[in-house]
């Protein structure tokens, strides 16, 4: 080796030795300074571990420290008033505390804290000592020993089950607004910025006919569903159109009307919903009108017909209130008064028409009103032009809501002609009445007066017998009988004249007529030959009537059965048969019959068949006129010389 | 036996009047007749009170005062009133039978038409009234 190989080698390790002290003296340095550091640094750490301890010792959450068998070793204040527990006293397990349903989330958890040495969020139900159970937040995490070797775990626990019960309130309130939205009448689309469907709900599908369930609509594009359909409506493009506008605006539209071609009516709303300042989507509600729409258009075709009714009746129609203030009248009713309606309203009607103590008719109708009672009443009333009017007037309470009664509803019938003719009638009566007496009279005094030349001439006849007894040959004298009988004849027509006009006229009482008696009475009064027997069949009923007629009408005809019968043995059958309202009698006889030609014309004054001294021809006419009055008939039954049936009713 | 009556007659038509005094002859009674054509006659006559009659026979139908409206008169003077009042007519109108009893009559005698029957009527009339007993003012 040269020499300067060893100088260089010796320089070189000279250098080296150099360096290396130099290394050596930083090193010195640097471990001097990393003792100082490490001994700062186990300061620090004991003053922050003692710290540390200190915190979790203070906290307000429970701190919990267990070993890993899960036996609590330490509780701060918190934990042992969150779990009643006093562990210096008593030994407690972290099993005894767990939920029973949380427990096998407590032992994943657990799991996860061996395998991560934390864990966090930790949420369930812990039992205290008094079994009360509450919700806990709970973050833990391993304690290991200087070997990193776990030996413990902490946790700190926090009491929520305050936050957990109000939680569960909110999700139970969310739960009760989903399921409204979900059963809402109304259909709803809650869409957002970009026209997708956010939320909405059952109706909404029923109402177009969507076969899907509301959740499936989620996200579906709002604009390409309307477009879809608008098939659905009676005017699609406007339909669409008009959403169009809507969506443009963003504005709140209420109330708009949808056709459909099913003929349902939709009302569609439109409302933009904004928390703050930020647009949170747009709400489309749909609601099924048809049947309000439909309601409401019979209502009004009803009120229509039932004010075209009131309107064109022919009866005045006026409401008043409780102060008899006029609130409505009627076209029929301007006619009537010949007020116009603005002319009369507000008016007491009962001062603007009653005239001649209707006034007080009204007003006792009026009480009526109060007690809710209807009624009819006529009163005297005067028009706008101050003619009288008779109205006849149909009045009922009208109420309110309350039912309360407020005024009433009467109904005016414009009864004036009916009246008038009614007075007329009366007039006419009384004069009829008065002419009737006179006519009476009149019949009395002709008859005297025609009856007395009668008188005077038969005493003349008798005094030219008595006078000239001797000198009159017998054709004389039976010329002086013929004018005789005469007479006699004539002065039995007027008896029978004055008769027959004496039946209607005198308004004799009418009593209870013994039938039976009176007929009783009558056979043994009246002249009946020999030969002819009269019989009664079944005894006559008792009738109201007057007695001297009744006994005319039998004398009557059973005079004339007398008189006309022709036979050996004669007989006349009385009876008599129960109808409803009368009693029908029944003369029998087996006399000389008449014939069917002349039944009508008997019962005519003046038309006697049979020319005969005692018949005047007026007999029958004045029992046709008696039975009359008493609401009967008589008809007859009759065979030429067999005999006849007189048949007549009485009314009972 | 009988008593001599004397008898107004108030009627209007001379055959009546003929008839009664005929009747009277033919039967041959002492009755004394004092005729009067109408009321207001009759009334005249009247007036002589210390020769009033005992019976008077009143027609009803007369012209002027007729008969109902001389009866009342009659029965408003205190003493005419007191004489027999009979009514002697063809009326045998109800209303009128009735205002004469109603007003007051002694009789109410309907005349017949055969002379026979009237005549035996007035006998009979007047045989009961001649042996009534009568009033004399």
């Amino acid at each position: 080796m040269s020499q300067e190989q060893v100088e260089i080698l010796q320089r070189a390790l000279k250098r080296e030795k150099a360096a290396r002290k130099a290394a050596e003296k930083i090193l010195e340095e640097k471990s001097r300074e990393l003792y100082f550091t490490s001994q700062r640094l186990e300061q620090l750490l004991e003053e922050k571990s003692s710290q540390l301890q200190g915190v979790f010792e203070n906290i307000v959450d429970a701190y919990v420290v267990m070993d890993l068998q899960g036996n609590i070793i330490k509780f701060n204040e918190a934990a042992t008033k969150l779990f009643g527990y006093d562990i210096s006293r008593e030994e407690i397990n972290v099993v005894n505390l767990i939920y029973k349903e949380d427990y096998p989330y407590a032992i994943s958890s657990f799991m996860e804290l061996q395998n991560k040495a934390y864990f966090k969020n930790y949420e369930a139900r812990v039992y205290t000592k008094s079994k009360e159970v509450k919700w806990v937040h709970i973050n833990a995490s391993l304690i290991f020993d200087k070997e990193k070797k776990p030996v413990a775990a902490q946790g700190i626990v926090r009491d929520i089950t305050d936050q957990k019960a109000s939680e569960e309130k909110l999700i139970a309130s969310e739960n009760r607004l989903a399921s409204l939205v979900v059963n809402l009448d109304s259909g709803i689309v809650l869409e957002d910025e970009n026209r997708s469907i956010v939320l909405t709900n059952n109706k909404f599908c029923d109402l177009f006919n969507i076969e899907a369930k509301p959740s499936d609509l989620i996200g579906m594009d709002c604009q390409a569903a309307s477009e879809q359909n608008k098939v659905l409506f009676k005017n699609p493009d406007s339909f669409l159109q008009r959403m169009r506008v809507i969506d443009e605006n963003k504005k709140t539209v209420l109330g708009d009307e949808l056709e459909m071609l099913d003929g349902k009516i939709l009302e569609r709303n439109y409302i933009p919903i904004i928390t703050g300042d930020t647009s949170k989507g747009y709400l489309w509600t749909f609601k099924d009108v048809t049947l309000n729409r439909t309601y409401r258009k019979s209502l009004e075709a009803q009120k229509q017909k039932y004010y075209s009714i009131i309107a064109n009746m022919n009866l005045g129609l006026v409401e008043v209130n409780n102060n008899e203030e006029i609130l409505m009248v009627n076209q029929s009713f301007e006619k009537i008064s010949g007020f116009k309606q603005e002319e009369v309203l507000g008016k007491n009607a009962r001062e603007l028409f009653a005239i001649d103590g209707s006034s007080d008719v009204i007003l006792k109708e009026n009480v009526k009103r109060l007690k809710g009672e209807s009624s009819s009443y006529e009163i005297k009333a005067r028009n706008k032009a101050g003619e009288i009017l008779y109205l006849l007037i149909s009045g009922a309470p009208n109420y309110n809501i309350d039912g309360e009664v407020i005024g009433s509803i009467g109904i005016h019938l414009d009864i004036t002609a009916i009246k008038n003719l009614e007075f007329q009638k009366e007039k006419l009566l009384s004069k009829l009445e008065k002419s009737n007496d006179e006519l009476q009279e009149y019949a009395h005094i002709v008859s005297h007066d025609l009856k007395s030349p009668l008188r005077s001439i038969h005493a003349l006849v008798s005094w030219l017998k008595e006078d000239n007894q001797g000198k009159l040959d017998d054709i004389s004298i039976q010329n002086i009988g013929l004018i005789e009988t005469t007479l006699e004849k004539m002065e039995q027509l007027i008896t029978d004249v004055l008769n027959y006009s004496s039946v209607g006229a005198e308004t004799s009482l009418k009593t209870e007529v013994d039938l039976n008696s009176l007929v009783n009475e009558l056979v043994s009064i009246l002249y009946i030959p020999d030969h002819i027997e009269i019989k009664s069949l079944n005894t006559l009923p008792n009738i109201i009537g007057d007695r001297t007629k009744l006994q005319q009408v039998f004398q009557n005809l059973i005079s004339n059965s007398v008189k006309f019968i022709d036979k050996e043995h004669g007989s006349i059958i009385i009876d008599v048969e129960d109808l409803k309202s009368h009693y029908k009698f029944s003369i029998k006889d087996n006399g000389i019959g008449i014939e069917k030609k002349y039944h009508d014309k008997i019962f005519k004054i003046f038309h006697s068949l049979k020319k005969s001294k005692d018949s005047s021809g007026i007999g029958l006419s004045i029992v046709k006129k008696i039975i009359n009055l008493h609401e009967g008939e008589i008809w007859l039954d009759s065979e030429p010389n067999v005999g006849s049936t007189f048949y007549f009713t009485l009314k009972k | 036996m009988l008593k001599k009556l004397k008898i107004l007659l108030i009627e209007d038509d001379m055959i009546e009047i003929m008839k009664l005094n005929r009747t009277i002859s033919t039967l041959k009674l002492d009755h004394k007749i004092i005729e009067a054509n109408n009321g207001e006659e009759a009334l005249e006559i009247l007036e002589q009170k210390d020769n009033l009659p005992d019976v008077i026979l009143l027609d009803l139908n007369m012209p002027k005062i007729n008969g109902i409206e001389f009866l009342s008169i009659l029965k408003k003077d205190d003493v005419l009133k007191y004489i027999p009042t009979i009514i002697l007519t063809t009326s045998n109108n109800q209303k009128d039978l009735l205002e004469c009893y109603k007003i007051g009559v002694a009789g109410y005698v309907l005349k017949p038409l055969k002379y026979e029957d009237y005549v035996s009527k007035i006998e009979k009339l007047l045989a009961y009234w001649s042996i009534n007993e009568l009033i004399v003012v």
